[in-house]
Order: structure tokens, then sequence, then C-alpha cells
């Protein structure tokens, strides 16, 4: 990875840094609002790295560390897949594979009432948003979007649910559209739904259709752009 | 002082390292870190709960120690022990309070210097699995002979003839866009610290200063190939952010 040099010295925006690593200096920015976002802690005058990543910089004024892993660290207003684990009177307890169960309140759900609690089977995939994510204490969950409407939140009937890293479900959300599901949207018709969380969930009306997205998906983390074209073309030359 | 080591190295000459990571496909994170002595690590984690004798306020580290052949003893009970105050004292437990992290190692191959190269490999896991550390730890082995010279990274039928040996664990040399000297604990710069060290047998103080000297330039060389390999393999493949 190129060693971006800005104008300041010793820089480290765009390069890897390992746990450790201090990355900027306090003391030199004063009267600066400055946000760090995951990966990144502070030190009196001094923020050093705690993941190993790229750190990366976004005007005006927000750094984090990205990287990639299979494990989730809750974010507000993160769009994820969660499996329901148990329900208890006011919450569904709900696996988003992070440090602590996520907790969906029961009447998190467009025009949810006390009288008509949506049943949840163990086991049940849920498309949710995540409202609260602070320390120490379990995620709150929601069904609904910030205006209250259902907005494709909800459980997913049918399909295939398969993890992958929190660094390929990103790639799978980014726009411009990820080349492999535009590749397969051209030829395929499917429905998806990724979670930031390191799940995805496909459905499409025939089972090989499902296994063929979900193999091109897993295949794709470690290729280019145009080579997950090229492997896509190869994939559905094979089945047609 | 030269001296004629079996495998021709001279007496600071490390044997060549190989480390990988996220080799384990259900393991949240894991490296295998080979240096003729081969460790497995695996990291599960973070899990919610804690044991119950923990922190509930803190992470929790849970060793497991797995040996090559043979049945789980007291000494897989001792390394268990010292690699999880060695990891407890390298990670941040304030972050994820009340969960637990399980590291799994696995001994594939058993050539001397076998507690440095499992705590290399466990520190690359939890690298792998995202667990938030203040810095890497470092491990070496160096040995004293009766002659008094002191060579590093000994095989094991070099450690089976020497008089002492000294596991030696330091964090690793961090880069920092602070001026020099900025980044002290008490008048020192972070790598001159020490986090572990395990001796075994009888050796002067002298010697183990010694030994304390010779161990720390070879951290420093192998906090360089450690920051390679995280550098290379973010640029490679799977962990591209």
């Amino acid at each position: 990875m190129e060693n971006k040099q800005s104008s300041s010295p010793a820089s480290f925006v765009d390069s890897t840094v390992v746990p450790g690593d201090v990355v900027l200096d306090l003391s030199s920015m004063t009267n600066q609002t400055i946000k760090l976002g995951g990966g990144l802690r502070q030190d009196c005058d001094a923020i050093s790295a705690m993941k190993a990543g790229t750190l990366r910089f976004s005007k005006p004024n927000k750094y984090w560390i990205e990287s990639s892993q299979k494990r989730y660290v809750p974010c507000v207003e993160d769009t994820i897949l969660g499996i329901v684990v148990d329900s208890k009177a006011d919450n569904f307890l709900i696996d988003i594979k992070g440090p602590a169960m996520g907790f969906l309140p029961v009447l998190a759900f467009e025009g949810g009432t006390r009288r008509n609690i949506p049943k949840f089977e163990v086991g049940t995939l849920l498309y949710l948003r995540v409202v609260k994510a602070n320390f120490g204490m379990n995620p709150e969950l929601s069904c609904t979007d910030a205006s209250g409407k259902a907005a494709e939140f909800g459980p997913l009937k049918d399909g295939y649910m398969f993890e992958t890293s929190t660094g390929l479900s990103r790639k799978l959300l980014s726009s411009p559209a990820c080349p492999v599901l535009e590749a397969l949207g051209k030829k395929l018709s499917f429905e998806i739904a990724v979670g930031l969380n390191g799940r995805v969930w496909v459905n499409a009306a025939s089972p090989d259709t499902i296994v063929v997205v979900a193999n091109a998906i897993m295949n794709s983390e470690c290729l280019s752009g145009a080579q997950q074209i090229i492997m896509v073309d190869h994939l559905l030359k094979n089945i047609q | 002082m030269e001296v004629d080591r079996e495998d021709g190295r001279s007496q600071n000459q490390l044997r060549p390292l190989a480390c990988s990571r996220n080799i384990l496909h259900r393991a949240h994170g894991s490296a295998s870190w080979s240096q003729d002595t081969k460790v497995l690590a695996a990291v599960y984690g973070p899990k919610a709960g804690t044991k119950k004798n923990e922190n509930p306020e803190k992470a929790c580290i849970e060793v497991i120690w797995k040996p090559k052949t043979g049945q789980i003893g007291k000494p897989e009970k001792e390394y268990e022990m010292i690699l999880k105050r060695t990891l407890e004292s390298v990670c941040i437990l304030t972050v994820n309070p009340n969960t637990t992290t399980s590291i799994i190692v696995q001994v594939v191959n058993d050539d001397g210097a076998l507690l440095p190269s499992a705590i290399n490999a466990a520190c690359m896991a939890l690298v792998d699995a995202g667990i938030p550390m203040k810095h890497l730890a470092v491990a070496v082995c160096c040995c004293v002979a009766k002659s008094g010279y002191v060579i590093l990274d000994p095989t094991k039928l070099e450690e089976q003839k020497m008089k002492a040996f000294a596991y030696l664990v330091f964090p690793n040399s961090v880069h920092s866009v602070l001026p020099e000297g900025s980044l002290r604990v008490e008048g020192e710069p972070i790598e001159n610290g020490i986090i572990t060290s395990v001796t075994h047998g009888i050796m002067s103080v002298d010697d183990y200063f010694y030994c304390l000297e010779r161990g720390r330039a070879a951290s420093v060389k192998l906090s360089d190939f450690l920051r390679r390999n995280l550098q290379q393999q973010s640029t490679d493949s799977s962990k591209a952010g």
C-alpha cells in the first residue's frame, strides 16, 4: 500500500497502521473538532490505533480505521440481518454477530401495539436497523425506519442466508453498484438483502439461481472489479 | 565470540519466519506462526458473558492450549496462564465489558522456542479477529550456554543442552506522527518496556541483562516483519476494507 504523503509530514492517512501506532497529534490541532470512528482511541493528546487496517479520512474532520472482520461492531443507523434467539416480555433477543445480543422492542413495528405483537420463532431471520449502540449496553434494534414506517424491515421469508466478512458486505452496498451484483443482475433475477454485520440473504425463483448468486458473491471477496466480471461470466456459462 | 551452531546460524540469527492469517474458516480470527516450530492459534469472540470469578466490567480472555500429542497436564496449564496474562496486558479490556474472548492454541510442531511462537501466533490471531489492542506483543527466546555466550531462537536440542533460557516478550515498535521523544513512558520509548519474562535454569544477573539486550534487538526485526506481513495481507486479498 503506497504511503500517501499529504502536506503535513508523516501522515498515515490511506496507509496501513498497526495497533499502537500514533496517528494524530492533537496538540498541534487546537480549536478543531475531530470525529473518531471505529478502531481509534484517545490517549490525552495522542490518537492511536487499536486495530490493524487502513486509516481513512473524510472531510471535514472524520478519521477511522477501515478493516474487515468476521464479527461486527454495532453502529447507529446500520442496517443488519439478525436471528431471533429468544423472546422476552418486552424485547426479542437477537443475535447480530457482535459482542452482545441485540434487543428488539416488541412494539418496534409499524402499527405495533400490545395487541398485535408478532410471534417470531427462534431462528427467524430479520432485516433490522440499529437504533442505539452505546458502550456497555446491548444494542437496541428496530423494524421501522426513523419515521415509523415498515420500509422493507422485518422477517425475510424463504431464500438462503450466508455469512461473509464485514468488508465484503460494505463492498456489496457501495454505490456505484458492486461489479459482481451488476454482472449477476444482467442475466439472473433474484432478490438480495445485505446486512452490514456480515450476513447476506438471497432469494430467487429457482434454487440453482440462489446457489450461483451465493457462490459468486463468496468468491468475489478477493477479486478486483474486472476479475469479478470474468468470474461471473464463467459461472453463468457453466450453468446455461 | 563466534560460536558454531548445528544448523550453521550465527548467535543472533533467527530461523526463517512465516506467518499467515485468516487460515481457519470458522474461527473469528486465526493465524499460524512457523519458525520450524509451528503453532496455530484461533480466536473466537468477543462473546457475551464472563466466567464466574472474572470482573464483569472488563473483557475476559480465556486460553486453551492443545499439545501436539499426549494428555493435557500441568505444563499445558502453565502455558495457558502465561499466555492469558501476556495477552491481557496487550488487549484493551475496557472496550467490550462483560464479554469473553477464547483463544485456542494448537501445537503443530515443537522444535524449540515453543512459548514465544505461541505468543506471536496468538497476537496475530487477535489482530486478525479485530480485538482492540494497545500494541502488539513480540516474543523471542534467548539461551545462555555454560561458557557464557547467548544465542537466540534455539532449536529443541540446543534448548536442552543450555544452562538456562529465557522467553522474553516485548511491545512492538510503533510508528508515530509525534516528534521523536514525545511518546515515552517514564522517560523511555515504548519499545524498551517488557511484557513477560519466563526464565528456566540458572543464569547470572549480567547474563540476564545481556539476554534482554539481544532479545530487544531481535524484537525490532520481528516488529518489522509483523508490520510488513500486515501491510502485505491488507493490500493482497480477503481482508481488503
